[in-house]
């Protein structure tokens, strides 16, 4: 902590502190007011306590899109980290290309979701449908068309996208690891993999921390790949949370019922993280 | 604690002249010697800049009043915008709503405009969903209908005259011939129906099978405790029929390649949509867009040649604003669908399908506007109840059943029992 909280720290402060408190804080506060009353967005005439919560738990769409959000998160959690792993693995090796292909996977990554998403559906339904009419696969026409391909192909973009991000952070971390460690492990005749399971993978811990911390919040909060890609269908059977929250409050109106839904969103989210961060924490390797 | 204090202090101080330099901000609005300023808010983007030059040319003749012009698009954009302005003070003058649900929703911001001479204009029927007793809430921007957009070419090829299409056994017939010869006329399908897009299969189509339980009123449907659904066989029928005879994959098939792709092209015969598919069409073939294609009402028993015809938004004035601010909205409400330069704008220059007596004679831009408009002055055609139907029912029920029904994973009993419940439960709750 810093010990000179003189006037020109506070100063130096309030910028950050307003901006936090006027677009975060305050408006969470009112949302969670909000989430208590039958607001409209407009006006309220009454609180109505927690029956926009007990509402939130019966509603079938909500926990439908509540359980897609989890399955899509631990999938695309662990796929994320092995395909970023290991693309950083390929691009800390000295080889031809290296800086080149570290480029092109973290492309994708600079590129809007809602536009990837759009790329996507096209890649899905007319690229696929072409290939596969071509060479009489079925399994390839009719994507997005049914739930399962649907998710397939929500996180085949997720991985698409986020991959190059996560991979930039192993590399980060892979690059400080110091090189006469491994050295000596190799002298003393260690196989490679002996030196990634022993050596590389608890250097780099603290980057699963991280890694895992972005690709778990980001997979929950996810919003315009799912509108852009599926727009929650087949029959809102690819409907994430953030979509069911905003339809809830946009679509049909219920911009009380929508906070709470909201308020249950953010609560379950920052519990997941809060837990994650801690017990990784706790497995990081310390070099002293 | 102290410098709890001073965070606070200073947190406060910062809040206070944020708040006071946004203040000064609204209050500095130059009018820019005008007396009256009219801020109109409305959701059709397409017609931004055509609305614009309306506002200027209506400046030029009204040197006292400035009008200005906000358009934001797509549907929840458009009333999240209008709520936030409305709670924050910078409230329009005149904005859109699309029907008895938005009605009720910004009731106590709207008044009444019975007295306009476009209120006693306006063609019967037109005015039902915005009526409160003598009071009318709101005037009708234009009219829109569907219904079989269809290729003139093809359907001759075929040897087929749309016209006479009037019964379901009749399109059947004709929906086979067409199939039969599907090689010799280059079609993918008959038909291309969008899985994707529910509210093509729900509210229009539905809407011509639900329609007749309300007799046509939407305010009727809005109210209704329960939906009888007496003629959910028919609805079903023409499902199938547009879903069996469909090209490509219907689940995976949009708007726009229903329309663009498969329409747009000559890949199919016809397609289920309305007049407002004419400007895409027009991007790809202008030609054909403007000589080769034709709509016909899809057909229903007992209302036979009817094509659904309805109000699509509807013109508010807010109550809050000044009583002299809100004079000149309707003024200029009136200026624009009852005198002879407005009605040409609103022809020629919006290409609106008019809500209004006195445009007899007049030529519409495009043909699907126009066998709206000659539907509309043969007096040829029924209601549009789906702005009616009670909120989120046909997001969160018919829409996704209807899916799921295409989908094989519901049957159609399922989906009318769900559909009936629903609507109760919703109803009961309102």
């Amino acid at each position: 902590m810093l010990k000179t909280k003189s006037k020109a720290y506070w100063l130096f402060l309030a910028p950050a502190l307003i901006g936090l408190l006027l677009v975060v804080i305050v408006p969470m506060l009112l949302g969670l007011f909000y989430s208590f009353t039958d607001w409209n967005g407009l006006f309220f005439t009454k609180s109505v306590g927690f029956s926009n919560y007990v509402a939130a738990f019966r509603d079938s769409g909500f926990l439908n899109a509540f359980w897609f959000t989890v399955k899509y998160a631990i999938v695309v959690i662990i796929s994320v980290n092995v395909i970023g792993l290991g693309l950083a693995m390929l691009v800390t090796q000295r080889m031809k290309g290296a800086n080149a292909l570290r480029t092109i996977f973290f492309m994708p990554n600079l590129i809007g979701g809602l536009i990837l998403g759009f790329i996507w559906q096209f890649i899905f339904v007319r690229v696929f449908a072409a290939i596969g009419t071509a060479l009489h696969i079925s399994a390839l026409t009719g994507w997005l068309s049914n739930p399962q391909t649907g998710f397939w192909g929500l996180v085949i973009l997720t991985i698409w996208q986020m991959s190059g991000y996560i991979m930039l952070i192993y590399i980060a971390y892979l690059e400080g690891i110091p090189q006469e460690i491994l050295e000596a492990a190799e002298i003393d005749g260690t196989t490679p993999w002996q030196r990634f399971r022993y050596i590389t993978f608890p250097m780099v811990a603290p980057a699963f921390t991280v890694s895992l911390f972005l690709t778990l919040s980001n997979s929950f909060k996810i919003y315009d790949q799912n509108l852009s890609l599926t727009n929650g269908g087949p029959y809102l059977s690819t409907q994430m949370l953030s979509m069911n929250i905003v339809r809830t409050a946009f679509t049909n109106n219920k911009l009380a019922y929508g906070e709470a839904k909201a308020i249950i969103f953010f609560l379950v989210v920052a519990a997941i993280s809060l837990l994650q961060v801690y017990f990784s924490r706790k497995r990081e390797a310390h070099l002293s | 604690m102290k410098q709890v204090r001073q965070l606070l202090a200073i947190i406060m101080l910062s809040v206070a002249s944020i708040i006071l330099l946004s203040a000064c901000g609204t209050n500095q609005e130059s009018s820019g010697g005008k007396d009256i300023t009219i801020n109109i808010l409305q959701g059709k983007v397409e017609n931004n800049t055509q609305f614009k030059q309306i506002a200027a040319q209506y400046e030029k003749s009204h040197p006292h009043i400035k009008v200005v012009i906000t358009s934001v698009g797509g549907g929840t954009d458009y009333l999240s915008t209008l709520k936030t302005r409305m709670s924050a003070g910078d409230e329009p003058t005149i904005f859109s709503v699309a029907g008895p649900a938005e009605v009720s929703q910004f009731r106590t911001k709207i008044t009444d405009v019975s007295d306009t001479k476009a209120a006693k204009l306006a063609l019967p029927g037109t005015l039902d969903a915005v009526k409160e007793g003598n009071k009318v809430l709101g005037l009708p921007f234009n009219l829109e209908g569907y219904g079989f957009v269809y290729n003139k070419k093809i359907f001759r090829e075929a040897g087929i005259d749309a016209a006479k299409l009037t019964t379901y056994d009749k399109l059947l017939a004709a929906v086979k011939t067409l199939n039969a010869q599907k090689k010799q006329l280059g079609l993918k399908g008959v038909f291309s129906l969008p899985g994707q897009e529910t509210w093509v299969m729900t509210n229009h189509l539905g809407n011509v099978f639900i329609a007749p339980d309300f007799n046509g009123n939407v305010k009727t449907a809005y109210t209704s405790k329960k939906l009888p659904f007496t003629r959910e066989k028919e609805y079903k029928r023409m499902l199938d029929l547009e879903n069996d005879y469909s090209a490509g994959n219907v689940m995976q098939t949009d708007y726009s390649q229903q329309v663009s792709q498969y329409f747009g092209l000559g890949q199919v015969a016809m397609i289920q949509q309305g007049d407002w598919i004419y400007q895409t069409v027009a991007q790809i073939d202008k030609k054909f867009a403007a000589d080769g294609i034709g709509m016909i009402p899809i057909p229903v028993d007992g209302y036979a040649g009817k094509m659904p015809v309805g109000v699509p938004n509807y013109w508010a004035v807010n109550s809050t604003r000044p009583k002299k601010e809100q004079q000149a909205a309707k003024y200029f409400l009136d200026w624009l669908y009852t005198t002879a330069q407005g009605k040409k704008d609103v022809v020629d220059l919006l290409h609106f399908v008019p809500a209004y007596k006195g445009f007899s004679g007049m030529k519409m831009q495009d043909p699907l506007s126009e066998a709206v408009f000659q539907h509309t002055q043969t007096k040829q055609t029924t209601g549009w109840v789906f702005a009616g139907y009670p909120v989120s029912w046909e997001a969160d029920n018919l829409g996704p059943d209807v899916q799921k029904y295409l989908s094989k994973v519901m049957s159609w009993n399922d989906l009318v029992t769900d559909a009936k419940q629903a609507w109760a439960n919703l109803q009961s709750t309102k």
